[in-house]
């Protein structure tokens, strides 16, 4: 498959326990869809293959599976602890049916000093520099050890965890409805992909057949969504160079966008719109023109925001040719959203499998060739410009007819998978159904999550200066990447 | 950029002056909730589906009411779009911030008395 | 100069010392009101009218905290630095006349310009030392990027320092403050052009703001800093601000020298000299916004190739405009 198509990439890996064995899928996206291969690998031996020599970007894919399951992949690069703490017992694995977990107590006792946890240790003439967990550069904790030869980045190793709160074991201990909420809260910035992704799966395992109202109305609140992500960003990257009024005007215009959604939804970030079924509240048809308007304000005020990413010389300084991503790699490591789509790898989920109201809503997939900060930003940018016109459609076209159906609580056995394309990138979920009102297994893979590995090659042969301002360029959402 | 700089000091700040000036609250936001115990028949469908667990089914004169802990409560209103009688409205109150835990809960039996919080 | 009344009150309260601190707070004040509105927020506003006081606020709240000395830290060093800081600064104030004559009269003396300038370049070495000694990664880096700052913009701010002096004939600072009877920044506009974009990076604001980058460094050198000392350190960059608008007006706007009204004339030379600098205290934060943050080779660059070669030829374009006038006078 990667032989005939070059932009074949993993997008995730699942891992269910099935009581004697541990079925485990890999899932690869070619050629606008996801092609599944499932094996299965006995409980007591649990030993396989690793793909990482074929596809590099499955090596976090795979030390997850590793970590939860304990299934052991040979061959692999650099085994050990990705999402669980150091103290978590070694043979306990959270997401196996038998687990323990409300047994393990935390230690208190100091903890074994690892290689990575001394400060600015000197070796030869390399120095470690170690950019977080708390860093005011990262907006959730993550730990980045640098490896610093004066000023240039030779090795970068990521340690991420520290915001793992175990929602996919929660998943399977609440009902579907309850389910809707909690995947909702995995991720404050990008709350409705998440949710309109589950739905769909549990919708596509029910065989429900949405209304196209709301169908339109999911795709006005996923804009929405991706509107107020890619404001926050282009913000925060602009107070990351030291550029504070970009990112107090930035995010003054935003609060358009927080108070169409508020006035849409009834909150400013958690929406709780969609439901399986359909969408929870409806579109007044007299409030369509006010919201109408500030779009168009909105759409002003980019056109602001463009001009000055491409003139202003300073802030061209900080993000051209830094940080770059050329698309060899991007292919490598199976990257998603705009970080690939700067690096001319022109994947969208929009595009590729529609879903909601995308197929009817015809809009422009943006790409940039150059790979740099300055192309992803952009990318963003216009990005927002796009949706903007994409709710403008999808507000003069709303159908009318019902915006939800009744679904019955007990979801039929079976198994689905769905993606959504989030602000970051592709989100895909994999739910499983035994039959009864708590899902079997419910597998959530974030997109910032299939990016990681770009933090480590873009900080690579780069200054240590360069750092803050291209991982952020890269949109990270920790909280989304350990769920 | 410069020009932009220099006219927004001519414009008025978009500060909002809050607590002095009062925001507008849309129609439709999820604030606290509103309990009207005449409507209520029992049936303990917002208990069982709230995601939180924030609603407990207590005994109020020999029926079982709920008792919303609103320190739990994720605001998501599925207690008010299971209620068969849509005994659960909701409000635009959101000014909730306490220093007493006891002010977090809205009681079955004495809050559908203190309505007009709005 | 006789150690009496007049001595004492001119170093302690006006023109020295409590002036100075004052001026420096209200300075802060305009710096954030004004950055605030052309960010289009109100910036200070509950502390006392328009908030006013909200420097002073900050600073009092700084000296009731807890002041630490990390353990591994170069102690001497580092309890000392930030007085020794803020005292070279005010130290250096003591000799721009602020109401027509210095604090300390008559110690003016030719070739006061390049001491003053001299300590300047002393304090900004006393905050390298405090990053220094604080022994923290975070610290070092930032305490690293004050002096490789201090490389670049040092030669650039004395050689465009000298073209006032050429143009006045004298190395005083009064001398040059009392005989522009057109101000400089008119006769010569490159070179105070030029001049404000060089005093940004020695105020270490955008986009020469490496030193203390607060988003990638943590603090800069100020990191391990907490308590009373903290506030020394904030306040000593502050009076760094004041300084430097100060020294701007001296050179190129005539000082605190301006039209007198009815009363004694080093009233008016006060106000003056307050207005002038609140005005170089406006244009130096209108350039700190619309600018980004160059990274610390970048601003090297833009210091040797483009900073100094502009200087050394404003430097010569001023001594022709001085021949000019000096034919004509």
């Amino acid at each position: 498959m990667i032989n005939e198509d070059e932009t074949a990439g993993i997008s995730a890996i699942t891992a269910v326990d099935l009581g004697e064995t541990i079925e485990i899928m890999y899932h690869i996206r070619t050629r606008g869809t996801i092609v599944t291969i499932r094996t299965q690998v006995p409980k007591e031996a649990p030993r396989i293959r690793t793909i990482t020599d074929m596809l590099p970007g499955a090596n976090f894919h795979e030390k997850e599976v590793a970590d939860l399951f304990g299934v052991i992949f040979e061959g692999h690069p650099n085994p050990g602890r990705l999402i669980l703490s150091e103290d978590w017992p070694r043979d306990n694995f959270p997401l196996r049916k038998n687990a323990e977990i409300t047994k393990v107590e935390s230690k208190t006792e100091k903890l074994p000093a690892v290689d990575e946890d001394k400060q600015s240790s000197d070796e030869g003439t390399l120095t470690t520099v170690i950019l977080g967990p708390q860093h005011p550069a990262l907006i959730e904790p993550e730990k980045f050890s640098l490896k610093v030869d004066g000023e240039i980045v030779t090795e970068v190793t990521p340690r991420i965890g520290y915001v793992h709160r175990g929602i996919e074991k929660a998943a399977e201990n609440r009902t579907y409805l309850k389910d809707i909420y909690l995947v909702e809260r995995i991720c404050g910035i990008c709350n409705t992909c998440h949710a309109t992704c589950f739905c769909q799966a549990v919708e596509a395992i029910m065989g429900t057949e949405v209304p196209p109202r709301a169908r339109y109305l999911r795709t006005i609140v996923l804009e929405l969504n991706r509107i107020q992500s890619h404001m926050l960003l282009l913000g925060h990257a602009g107070l990351e160079i030291g550029y504070e009024s970009l990112f107090q005007y930035m995010w003054r215009d935003r609060e358009i966008a927080m108070n169409t959604m508020e006035s849409l939804t009834g909150n400013r970030v958690i929406a709780s719109f969609v439901t399986i079924g359909g969408v929870r509240r409806d579109l007044k048809e007299e409030s369509i023109p006010g919201i109408k308007a500030e779009l168009a304000t909105l759409k002003e005020r980019m056109t602001f925001y463009r001009n000055l990413l491409e003139n202003d010389s300073t802030l061209k300084m900080r993000t051209k040719d830094v940080g770059i991503l050329n698309r060899r790699d991007a292919l490598k490591l199976c990257v998603v959203g705009p970080v690939a789509r700067g690096s001319n790898v022109k994947i969208d989920v929009r595009k590729d499998a529609p879903y909601a109201a995308y197929e009817e809503i015809p809009f422009k997939m943006i790409s940039r060739s150059e790979g740099d900060s300055w192309a992803r930003l952009m990318v963003r940018l216009d990005e927002t410009s796009e949706s903007i016109d994409i709710l403008d459609l999808a507000l003069d076209n709303l159908p009318s007819g019902p915006y939800r159906v009744k679904v019955p609580r007990i979801v039929p056995p079976g198994e689905a998978l769905s993606r959504v394309e989030a602000p970051r990138g592709e989100l895909f979920y994999y739910v499983k159904s035994n039959g009864t009102a708590y899902p079997e297994r419910v597998k959530v893979r974030t997109p910032t999550f299939a990016n990681i590995l770009s933090f480590v090659q873009i900080a690579k042969g780069g200054n240590i200066a360069d750092v803050p301002a291209s991982f952020v360029s890269l949109d990270p959402c920790f909280s989304c990447t350990d769920r | 950029m410069l020009k932009e700089v220099i006219s927004q000091i001519l414009t008025a700040p978009a500060t909002r002056k809050y607590p002095a000036v009062r925001p507008k609250v849309p129609e439709g936001f999820r604030g606290k909730q509103i309990f009207d115990i005449n409507l209520c028949i029992s049936c303990g469908l917002c208990a069982s589906d709230c995601p939180a667990k924030a609603i407990e089914m207590v005994n109020v004169e020999g029926k079982k009411r709920p008792l919303f802990h609103l320190d739990r409560c994720v605001f998501c209103y599925q207690c008010a779009e299971g209620c068969p009688r849509n005994a659960i409205k909701e409000t635009g109150f959101f000014e909730l911030a306490s220093t007493n835990k006891c002010d977090l809960v809205i009681r079955p039996e004495t809050d559908h008395k203190n309505r007009g919080e709005k | 100069m006789s150690l009496d009344f007049t001595f004492f009150f001119r170093v302690l309260i006006f023109p020295g010392f409590s002036f100075i601190l004052l001026l420096t707070f209200l300075c802060d004040w305009i710096e954030r009101k004004i950055e605030a509105r052309m960010q289009n927020r109100i910036g200070p506003t509950y502390t006392g009218p328009a908030g006013i006081l909200q420097p002073f606020a900050d600073f009092v709240k700084l000296l009731a905290k807890e002041d630490m000395v990390p353990r591994d830290a170069r102690s001497i060093v580092f309890k000392f630095a930030p007085i020794l800081s803020f005292s070279t600064f005010v130290l250096a104030m003591f000799f721009l006349p602020i109401d027509g004559s210095n604090v300390i009269l008559n110690s003016s003396f030719q070739g006061d310009l390049i001491f003053v300038l001299a300590l300047v370049s002393l304090a900004n070495f006393f905050l390298f030392l405090s990053g220094w000694s604080s022994r923290n990664p975070y610290s070092e880096i930032g305490a690293t990027r004050v002096l490789t700052q201090f490389l670049g913009y040092d030669i650039p701010l004395s050689i465009l320092a000298f073209g006032p002096a050429v143009l006045a004939s004298g190395l005083s600072i009064s001398t040059i403050a009392a005989n522009q009877r057109f101000p400089f920044a008119l006769l010569v506009p490159w070179s105070f052009a030029l001049f404000i974009i060089t005093l940004q990076a020695e105020l270490e604001k955008d986009p020469f703001d490496i030193p203390h980058a607060e988003t990638e460094i943590v603090g800069g050198y100020e990191t391990e800093y907490s308590g009373r000392r903290l506030a020394l350190l904030k306040l000593a960059k502050d009076v760094q601000i004041v300084l430097g608008a100060a020294l701007v007006v001296e050179l190129f706007l005539a000082g605190p020298y301006g039209p007198v009204f009815l009363g004694p004339p080093s009233l008016w030379y006060t106000l003056w000299f307050i207005l002038k600098v609140f005005l170089v205290v406006v244009i130096t934060e209108y350039l700190t916004c619309i600018f980004a943050r160059l990274r610390i080779d970048q601003v090297l660059d833009v210091n040797w190739r483009v900073l100094v070669p502009l200087s050394i030829l404003s430097l010569i374009a001023t001594v022709g405009v001085a021949f000019w006038l000096n034919l004509w006078v």
